[in-house]
């Protein structure tokens, strides 16, 4: 089962290629805002370096988010269309997850961290457990100031992984039971996304394409109140 | 609040002018105001004050154009949306957060997902046919540090008197 996963939340963008032999391709740009320019050709050059083609996908996984809007629309935009076209279902997972998978041999809790730009911060904490990592609660948004006071809060040793803790690295460096992780662990990669979306896939989880949203976590989807424009109208 | 009156379009830019004189890099102007009021005007003499030299066109149908300038500015209008989320979409947090200025057209519908600072322009229809009234709303402590120097910079439109509308905007 071939599946294709494509993540585009931070600034980095990138695709990876799974199968039952493992990650067969991954691509990651980190240089720039161009993930509409870098993404198809990084999944041609990716199908073609990994000898398998396109329409041998079984299944498209694509980053939901939380992240950066502009990145998010293109990549989940992306996923959609090549899933829409080879008729196959959708797997979407959060960033988070996503950056918090790859350091799931630490014994400590993990704080995955996205930058959301403004003085604010996406983030969720989870713990080992075997194969992976489980995460505590529901991913919220925050100042860096409201993560440091519930790390404080916390006294287990921790681990932050995220480019939300590398841009705020003074707020946390300090803190006696924290480790910042290094640059390896800024961004959310397509190999954890097709790594997990394959356990996912092997569970039959999948989503129709039209049912796969962003997640914004900012505020409620309210739907604008336009009595001005209606009044314009009337 | 900080009012102003023009009495033309010309004057409408000038104004504008005067204000984008006043941001900084990661700002939010939201313009408010029926359907002619003046709206795409001010973005011209906020633009051009910008040292933005290609015409600056309404962006309904496109709902965000980039100029690049002394700032970048991203000049939107959220008429065609119907969903906060939709708003969401803009990108409007990275964009200002890498030095840009965002001038939102009807940018009072979208206040749950603008943050805390914000300068809200409303206009008004005036007397005459082109007559318009300014209410500036500086929200955030970001815009509060700023209300008195747009308070003197906009003092020569200074429209005191009685007639000076309260606008829908909130305290300041």
């Amino acid at each position: 089962m071939l599946i294709l996963g494509i993540e585009s939340a931070t600034m980095q963008a990138g695709c990876a290629l799974i199968d039952h032999e493992g990650v067969l391709a991954s691509v990651h740009v980190a240089r720039g805002r161009r993930h509409a320019e870098l993404l198809a050709p990084a999944i041609s050059f990716a199908c073609d370096q990994a000898g398998v083609s396109l329409t041998d996908v079984c299944a498209v996984a694509v980053d939901v988010g939380p992240g950066l809007f502009t990145g998010l629309r293109v990549g989940i935009a992306t996923g959609k269309a090549i899933a829409a076209a080879l008729r196959v279902p959708m797997i979407g997972i959060s960033s988070l997850d996503l950056l918090a998978f790859p350091a799931r041999f630490s014994g400590r809790r993990i704080a995955a961290v996205i930058d959301a730009r403004r003085g604010e911060l996406f983030y969720a904490f989870y713990r080992h457990v075997p194969g992976g990592v489980q995460r505590l609660g529901d991913p919220v948004v925050g100042s860096p100031e409201e993560l440091q006071s519930e790390i404080l809060a916390t006294p287990e040793e921790q681990l932050l992984v995220g480019d939300g803790a590398a841009r705020y690295a003074h707020l946390f460096a300090d803190l006696a039971n924290v480790e910042l992780a290094d640059q390896g662990l800024e961004h959310p990669s397509a190999v954890s996304l097709v790594q997990l979306a394959h356990a996912q896939a092997l569970r039959e989880e999948w989503q129709q394409p039209w049912e796969v949203a962003p997640l914004y976590l900012r505020a409620p989807d309210a739907e604008i109140n336009w009595s001005v424009r209606n009044e314009v109208g009337r | 609040m900080v009012h102003a009156h023009t009495a033309s379009v010309a004057e409408t830019r000038e104004l504008a002018a005067v204000v984008a004189g006043l941001v900084a890099p990661g700002d939010v102007v939201v313009l408010a105001g029926e359907l002619g009021a003046g709206k795409t005007a001010f973005a011209q003499g906020f633009g051009a004050a910008l040292g933005i030299t290609e015409p600056i066109v309404s962006p309904t149908f496109t709902i965000a154009r980039q100029y690049a300038g002394r700032l970048a500015l991203h000049h939107l209008d959220v008429y065609r949306l119907e969903h906060l989320n939709e708003a969401l979409d803009l990108g409007l947090a990275e964009v200002l957060d890498e030095g840009a200025v965002a001038l939102i057209e009807w940018g009072d519908v979208i206040v749950p997902v603008l943050g805390a600072d914000y300068l809200e322009v409303r206009i008004e229809y005036g007397d005459a046919d082109d007559d318009r009234r300014f209410a500036f709303a500086p929200q955030g402590p970001a815009w509060a540090a700023r209300k008195r120097a747009l308070g003197e910079a906009l003092a020569p439109w200074d429209a005191a008197g009685p007639d000076v509308p309260s606008g829908g905007a909130t305290t300041c």
